[in-house]
């Protein structure tokens, strides 16, 4: 039998504390879709996401009402399209992105990630077409994601890819400069990219998953921030490992409620159940922000001395409650600083507490890395390359996933605002210094070798 | 098989109470199958099943509760369960579900929620009202716990749940009670 207290303090934690899942994600292989023709493999692809997902939205919602749980999220994530467009030629790239957009439309998702290449090591011919196409793609599709892994610890980094996505980032920032560069915000570059990760933009479905798989974002900040926020203000004398063991078991309940929808929508669905996410993903919402919780823990503001330790002590923590509570963590798996999506942060780039160079030192010990940050239209590709080289650098040594989503403003400086709107939210242009001053470096090319820790077979 | 009674017990609450009435049984060869006791606001109530390991033990048992209901100004209810009674109510293929009611205090609440339940047949398995604290404000809450045939309508008992909260002023919620225990036990 459940408690009163137990009840209560559920909801408490629905009503006020922003508790849902985040994201859904269902995972669809298009292996078998792939086709030397065109018009065949797009027809292949429509085919099989209508088969698998149009049930997906429904399902979600369905399971929702009976726990009682917003599901904020519903998506999809491909195969890499790369792979499955490799016998196309370039010109053939659009329609297939257009056949993902019009598919995830179809089924009532709001996204779908997988226009990707995987080219830590190199560059297939698909490959070179997909981050070619991209900035194309990104400009003239609403759903579509695309992300590219340019670095990984087993491979080292490849620096023509990151220079290819310098200028993909710059490129796509124009061709959207009226929406203030939004497509960049659909656009990941990473080192070390997990295959089963919900989140977009970075979603896809990797080589070694089955054909069809849900995998699950949990919650967000809110609960973290009320449960501290409680604890600090019943004027009990806390220390920092206090303060860590309340994140834990905050982490553990939130999983839970993860783990329990994402079973339920895959067994709806007859499908596998991947993982669940641990990453708390903070929406532009008061209350549900990764910097407040930085602020119940004694800093004034994310970005003052102290934001490093306190952001691995909550990273750290998130992790163990929840792998106590979910039999199958993956994707991400920590915290999140997308500038723009967290209030708080913004504010933070406002006020001057947050910088780049701040972040950058953050993100090496959370989990994604520099995500949705505004910076200057004027700042070029390759100080763009530049910056995505030091953040895969940092996943690459630090065998971690790192990953990089800069959205140059067009024609706006820093001190001006960039307004994407919904979840996106909008950002505080950040200052980018000393540009101009890479290109040198990243217009060498080839491969940064991998690290002498890489090998440890 | 011998004979199995059902006693319920309320009055003022104090210490000893307990102590008094499992005296009695034992003392009249019976064994405590199962018993709930509560209090609330200062009202001790307790309701028990026992088995008698006896034959006619029910004589003197009715007047030891009798003799004990006058001493402790108790009321004592005693009476024989047929062995068909024994199972719990069966409702049928349900699922648990945890209805939640938020807001203001007002007489009926109880009535006008508990009729629209009462209409579909959805047992209630687990009542508890209090006053708590949600989201920083005194709110008087509550719980109630159903099991729901699966042959129902879920939708339409949220929608009706939820109008009939509304025309009374107070928050309904509906929900699988997986999700409590899932975020509270391990």
């Amino acid at each position: 039998m459940l408690s009163s207290e137990e009840i209560i303090r559920t909801v408490e934690m629905l009503k006020n504390e922003n508790l849902d899942v985040r994201t859904v994600t269902l995972g669809i292989s298009l292996r078998d879709c792939v086709s030397a023709n065109a018009e065949d493999l797009c027809v292949r692809i429509r085919r099989k996401i209508q088969k698998h997902a149009k049930d997906l939205v429904s399902a979600c919602d369905r399971i929702s009402k009976k726990y009682g749980i917003p599901i904020v999220n519903k998506r999809l994530a491909v195969t890499p399209i790369a792979a499955v467009a490799e016998s196309l030629g370039r010109e053939d790239y659009l329609g297939v992105a257009r056949t993902l957009d019009q598919a995830a439309e179809e089924v009532g998702v709001n996204f779908i990630g997988g226009y990707s290449a995987l080219v830590q090591k190199g560059f297939t011919k698909g490959d070179r077409n997909l981050i070619d196409t991209i900035p194309e793609v990104l400009s003239s599709t609403e759903r579509v994601c695309a992300s590219v892994n340019a670095a990984s610890t087993r491979a080292g980094i490849n620096m023509d890819a990151v220079l290819l996505m310098g200028q993909a980032i710059k490129e796509t920032s124009l061709r959207t400069a009226e929406r203030d560069g939004f497509g960049c915000a659909k656009l990941v570059v990473f080192a070390n990219m997990p295959e089963d990760n919900p989140f977009m933009a970075g979603a896809y479905l990797g080589y070694g998953e089955p054909e069809c798989v849900i995998n699950v974002g949990v919650s967000g900040p809110g609960v973290v921030k009320k449960e501290l926020e409680r604890a600090v203000q019943s004027g009990k004398k806390l220390t920092l490992g206090d303060l860590s063991e309340i994140i834990k078991k905050t982490s553990f309940r939130v999983t839970r409620v993860g783990e329990l929808i994402a079973r339920e929508v895959a067994q709806s669905l007859e499908v596998s159940f991947g993982i669940v996410d641990l990453s708390l993903a903070p929406t532009p919402t008061v209350g549900d922000s990764v910097g407040e919780i930085l602020q119940c823990l004694g800093l004034d503001s994310i970005g003052v001395p102290g934001s490093t330790a306190a952001l691995a002590l909550l990273n750290d923590a998130v992790k163990k409650g929840g792998a106590f509570a979910s039999s199958s963590v993956g994707g991400l798996s920590g915290a999140f600083l997308p500038v723009s999506e967290d209030l708080n942060l913004s504010a933070a780039v406002h006020q001057g507490f947050l910088s780049l160079e701040k972040l950058e030192a953050m993100t090496a010990v959370c989990s994604v890395g520099l995500d949705m940050i505004a910076i200057p239209g004027k700042v070029d590709a390759s100080t763009i390359a530049a910056i995505l080289a030091d953040e895969m650098a940092i996943g690459v040594v630090n065998h971690k996933t790192t990953a990089v989503r800069l959205i140059p403003v067009p024609g706006k400086e820093v001190g001006e605002k960039a307004i994407f709107g919904g979840l996106f939210g909008e950002a505080h242009i950040m200052e980018v210094r000393n540009m101009n001053r890479s290109s040198a470096f990243v217009t060498f090319g080839g491969r940064i070798p991998a690290p002498i820790t890489s090998i440890n077979n | 098989m011998n004979d199995w009674i059902f006693v319920s017990i309320i009055g003022r609450d104090r210490p000893g109470i307990v102590a008094s009435v499992s005296r009695v049984l034992y003392q009249n060869h019976c064994n405590l199958e199962d018993l709930s006791q509560t209090a609330i606001r200062g009202q001790f109530a307790m309701i028990l099943i026992a088995s008698t390991l006896k034959e006619d033990v029910l004589r003197g048992l009715r007047s030891d509760f009798q003799e004990l209901a006058k001493d402790l100004s108790l009321d004592i209810n005693l009476k024989i369960i047929k062995p068909g009674e024994l199972a719990p109510y069966d409702a049928g293929e349900s699922e648990p579900f945890v209805l939640t009611v938020c807001g203001e205090d007002r007489p009926g609440l109880v009535y006008g929620i508990t009729e629209v339940l009462a209409e579909r047949g959805i047992n209630i398995t687990n009542l508890d009202a209090r006053v708590a604290l949600i989201g920083g404000k005194q709110e008087y809450i509550q719980l109630f716990e159903v099991d729901i045939h699966k042959g129902l309508d879920l939708d339409l008992i949220q929608e009706k749940l939820r109008k009939r909260g509304q025309e009374m002023g107070v928050g309904v919620d509906l929900q699988h009670r997986e999700i409590f225990r899932a975020i509270n036990q391990i």
